[in-house]
């Protein structure tokens, strides 16, 4: 995804430094693997469920799980988590969680010290990438990253924009089984 | 020396301005401020709630230098960073708002003066004596003419040249500064929505010193489209005043429907109780291609730009009635009204028309020629079916929707002949059209979602202007002392996550006795939906300014009554003296008055303004999803942040550790996490034990019911002492302080930020 920049970029530059697009399990679960203190943020649309039923927030919890991930439950999901068996670590808003991190003396969730890989899923994708955004200008001692289905540019790593869903469950699915190597 | 004259003319000057040697009140420390009077103020607001800024652009392309990047600490070729950068947007967002209100103010005051003259005296009945709150505060005038609004409006414009100047390349080098700007133009912004409804209610004769207003009918199935429909939109009721006039001059108010779209619509039917209201702007384009309206006029602000074009489509007459917005069409003022209206029946042709005598006398007569020839009807559901079959559900429409949601799949569902999605999105739709821009099979996809909105009517209070004198009597002592648990004010536009999130809001703070406030297109939406009884919040809760009242003050520039009210407080309730005293009205409202504003669907720079004019006196707003892009909120650490006030009675600073309010401008994601959030920004540092229990007792139920079991993280720092605890809860709360070793405080005798900042008031000057 990464833009071929005019010679002349003072006239036409579009102003996107974008995120790294990866469509590799293997080198998502890497990066998570690499991070000493990730964070993960959950947003609402964590609440639907796939065609076959499972709610998506399980995705989420077997990512945290199989990461030994700290997990901040952002608007009204943490009803369903708990629901679903899993206190999280902390509940923060967007907003609130984002303005934290760009702290760098911030503990963390777990005061243990600031997070150093941040990741994003189920924020609707307005909110999560002015969130993004914060982060990438505000917040250069951290790295990002995104679980949702489309691009985001603000994250320092996203996913592509799936056309269809089973392709994105499949990479879910894909990321949890790599991320479980070696536990 | 110099400088020390200098200031000595200028206090002169305004204080003849000012009228300063009539004695109502003493003349505080800073009447008619200019931008650095109250920055003191300013800063020690941004020093708890620090601005939080999120870019929505990584450039500056302001200036011929440019673009500049401002990506990875880089600063632009003038010097800017990016957080002084968005501060700047910030503040030029604001003057946008404060000069729209503002010159709202100005043109009804012209137009107004015209009329009456001057001297005519502002009476705005015998409940109100204290008739300007915002002005009275900041200006330090007590307006008893409409020319004494004048005097207002002057400053404000004055300040408004010297803030946008201040945004010019080059200059100001200070996110904080910028933002202190920002306050300053958005406290402008309710002096200049104060001057123009309180003209508006003494030229138009608005109700006033009146709780219980006309009921009046909402929705386009309320239209009766077999008379002759004139659509007014916008905000500026000039046009639409005298166009029902003109109908009542020549006994036609039966024989003709006065619609109104977003605030136009609000202020008409507070001059007329037969005109019906359409909805507010996210029905704007929807209503347009029906072809209901005979005639279009439109005022100013929040109209659309492609009126001109959408009324051409369906062959509805257009009239641009004011000069903000002439869409490029020929002014024909100074024409003859017959030929006007010759050309706009046999040509189809749309016109200025500035005056607003004219415009109505045309729009009268175009309507009741063009209409009898003009078909009006609705989509079936069989032509809808049928219309849907191109869609391909490619998603296209998704992509370039600013609520993100898939209209493809309503329209897809339709094609089948299930029309439940296509309803719910309806709900969801802000009404930009842009969905149907972007459609490759070029799908008429508003004509389809005529069956979504169907013909179903609504109710809505009249706006009622300011709140009473003798209402904020009864209220004040309960507020303070947070036995009424908080003021609940939903305001602005209607971008929303979901309009359905406004009644629920509405409906779950007035069952548990807030008083809820409404203006703008959220007082329109709080209407639309009906219980299981028919009935709406409307007509379902009490219209007066008290525990579990659903009080409409009207629209846009209605706001100043509610930034009106919380000073009232402070002035009748508390006795303090409010002229030119901004500072203590805004230190008052801050620790004592549990007010919380909520902007769930802000789209404008009017909302950025009016927001912000509401954090400078001190009351948090809670933004919808869609506002984080306005750049910027103010946010606490609640942990870690200095919630240190002065105790004016004992005089010594104490920190209450309590984070009370938490932030003043605050975005969330859903109704669901707001309610909690709305509940708990109702909570001061002045609260007595029973009214801390109360507002703790609707914290935690909140919590409870939206966020899940247990008890909020927070809940320790919001507990004193064991009194604090609501009974509901007792056993649990006891439990959980107990576990992570609370420790019991004392309540703050008398909480003021005076004396914990540079300033020039004396301690002295809160204690009442």
């Amino acid at each position: 995804m990464s833009a071929v920049i005019p010679r002349h970029r003072v006239n036409v530059l579009t102003g996107l430094k974008s995120a790294k697009l990866i469509e590799e399990p293997a080198e998502y679960a890497d990066l998570i693997k690499k991070a000493k203190r990730p964070l993960l943020v959950v947003g609402p649309l964590l609440l639907a469920a796939t065609p076959e039923g499972k709610v998506l927030m399980q995705y989420a919890l077997d990512i945290a799980k199989a990461a030994n991930i700290p997990v901040c439950a952002t608007a009204h999901t943490r009803g369903k988590m708990v629901e679903l068996g899993v206190e999280p670590q902390c509940v923060y808003d967007v907003v609130e969680v984002v303005n934290a991190l760009k702290d760098p003396k911030w503990l963390g969730v777990k005061k243990e010290g600031n997070h150093d890989l941040v990741m994003f899923f189920g924020i609707r994708s307005d909110l999560g990438n002015q969130g993004l955004s914060t982060l990438k200008h505000f917040a250069p001692h951290l790295k990002t990253m995104t679980l949702c289905r489309n691009y985001f540019p603000h994250a320092n790593y996203s996913l592509p924009n799936f056309k269809k869903d089973a392709k994105w469950l499949e990479f879910l699915d894909g990321l949890i089984a790599n991320l479980k190597k070696g536990e | 020396m110099a400088q020390v004259k200098e200031i000595t003319r200028k206090l002169e000057e305004i204080r003849k301005k000012i009228k300063a040697e009539i004695p109502w009140e003493p003349v505080g420390p800073t009447p008619m401020p200019e931008m650095p009077d109250l920055r003191q103020w300013d800063m020690r607001l941004l020093k708890t709630y620090a601005p939080f800024y999120a870019p929505f652009c990584d450039l500056c392309c302001f200036c011929t230098y440019g673009k500049c990047d401002l990506t990875e600490g880089r600063r632009g070729a003038c010097g800017i960073d990016i957080a002084t950068q968005q501060a700047r947007f910030v503040l030029m967002a604001c003057l946008m708002g404060c000069s729209a209100h503002a010159a709202h103010g100005g043109h009804i005051l012209e137009f107004l003066i015209d009329k009456y003259g001057p001297d005519k005296k502002i009476d705005l009945g015998t409940s109100i004596d204290v008739e300007a709150p915002n002005i009275r505060t900041v200006v330090g005038l007590k307006p008893e003419t409409l020319g004494d609004l004048v005097i207002a409006l002057d400053y404000v414009f004055k300040e408004i040249a010297h803030a946008l100047d201040s945004t010019h390349t080059g200059q100001e080098g200070s996110a904080l500064d910028y933002e202190s700007k920002a306050l300053h133009v958005s406290m402008l912004d309710h002096v200049g929505m104060e001057v123009a409804d309180i003209a508006q209610i003494v030229g138009f004769g608005y109700p006033t010193s009146v709780a219980d207003t006309p009921i009046i009918e909402l929705g386009w199935g309320a239209i009766d489209k077999s008379k002759p429909v004139i659509l007014v939109s916008g905000h500026n009721p000039a046009t639409s005043t005298v166009l029902i006039d003109y109908l009542r001059e020549h006994n036609l108010e039966d024989q003709v429907e006065v619609c109104g779209l977003c605030c136009t619509a609000l202020e008409t039917t507070r001059y007329s109780s037969k005109a019906k209201i359409v909805g507010p702007l996210s029905r704007a384009l929807f209503f347009m291609r029906t072809g209901i309206a005979d005639v279009i006029m439109t005022d100013e602000q929040c109209i659309r730009t492609d009126t001109p074009q959408e009324a051409a489509k369906v062959g509805s007459a257009m009239i641009a009635c004011l000069d903000k917005a002439m869409y490029g069409l020929e002014n024909a003022t100074d024409w003859d009204t017959d030929e006007i209206v010759r050309r706009m029946v046999d040509n189809r042709e749309q016109f200025a028309i500035l005056d607003p005598a004219k415009a109505a006398e045309v729009a009268v007569k175009v309507a009741m020629k063009i209409a009898p020839e003009r078909k009006k009807g609705w989509l079936t559901e069989a032509e809808a079916v049928e219309l849907a079959k191109k869609c391909t559900n490619c998603k296209m429409c998704e992509q370039v929707c600013p609520n993100l949601f898939n209209i493809g799949g309503g329209i897809s569902e339709v094609a089948k002949g299930n029309f439940d999605v296509i309803r719910r999105q309806f709900l969801q739709c802000v009404g930009c059209g842009k969905c149907e821009q972007e459609c490759p099979n070029n799908v008429p996809i508003f004509k389809i979602m005529q069956i979504a909105a169907g013909t179903e009517t609504w109710k809505c209070r009249s706006g009622r202007g300011p709140i009473m004198d003798t209402e904020i009597r009864n209220v004040g002592a309960p507020i303070t002392l947070g036995t009424i648990p908080g003021v609940i004010a939903i305001v602005g536009c209607s971008n929303y996550p979901d309009m359905d999130d406004i009644a629920d809001m509405v409906e779950e703070f007035a069952k548990r006795r807030y008083i809820v406030v409404l203006s703008g297109c959220a007082a329109m939406a709080a209407g639309m939906r009906k219980d299981k009884d028919g009935l709406t919040v409307y007509e379902k809760y009490s219209p007066n300014f008290d525990a579990g009242g659903v009080v409409n003050v009207g629209s846009c520039v209605a706001n100043a009554h509610i930034s009106g009210a919380a000073i009232k407080i402070a002035n009748i309730f508390a006795a303090l003296p409010l002229r030119g005293n901004y500072e203590v009205m805004a230190d008052y409202v801050l620790n004592r008055v549990g007010a919380c504003g909520v902007a769930w669907g802000a789209y404008s720079q009017k909302a950025a303004s009016i927001g912000t004019g509401f954090n400078r006196l001190g009351v948090p707003v809670v933004l919808g999803p869609h506002a984080s892009k306005y750049r910027r909120l103010y946010l606490s650490r609640k942990e870690d942040d200095d919630w240190r006030v002065m105790d004016a009675r004992k005089r010594e600073i104490v920190d209450t550790v309590e984070p009370a309010p938490e932030h003043l401008a605050y975005v969330c994601e859903t109704k669901e996490k707001a309610m909690p959030m709305m509940a708990k920004l109702c909570i001061r540092r002045n609260d007595t034990p029973q009214g801390r229990a109360i507002k703790l007792n609707h914290y935690i139920s909140l919590y409870k019911k939206y966020i899940g079991p247990g008890l909020p993280e927070d809940i320790h720092l919001f507990v004193r002492r064991d009194a604090d605890i609501p009974l509901v809860y007792k056993k649990e709360v006891r439990a959980h302080l107990q576990e992570i070793g609370w420790q019991p405080r004392e309540p703050v005798g008398l909480p003021t930020l005076i004396g914990t900042y540079p300033t020039k008031v004396p301690v002295d000057a809160v204690i009442h």
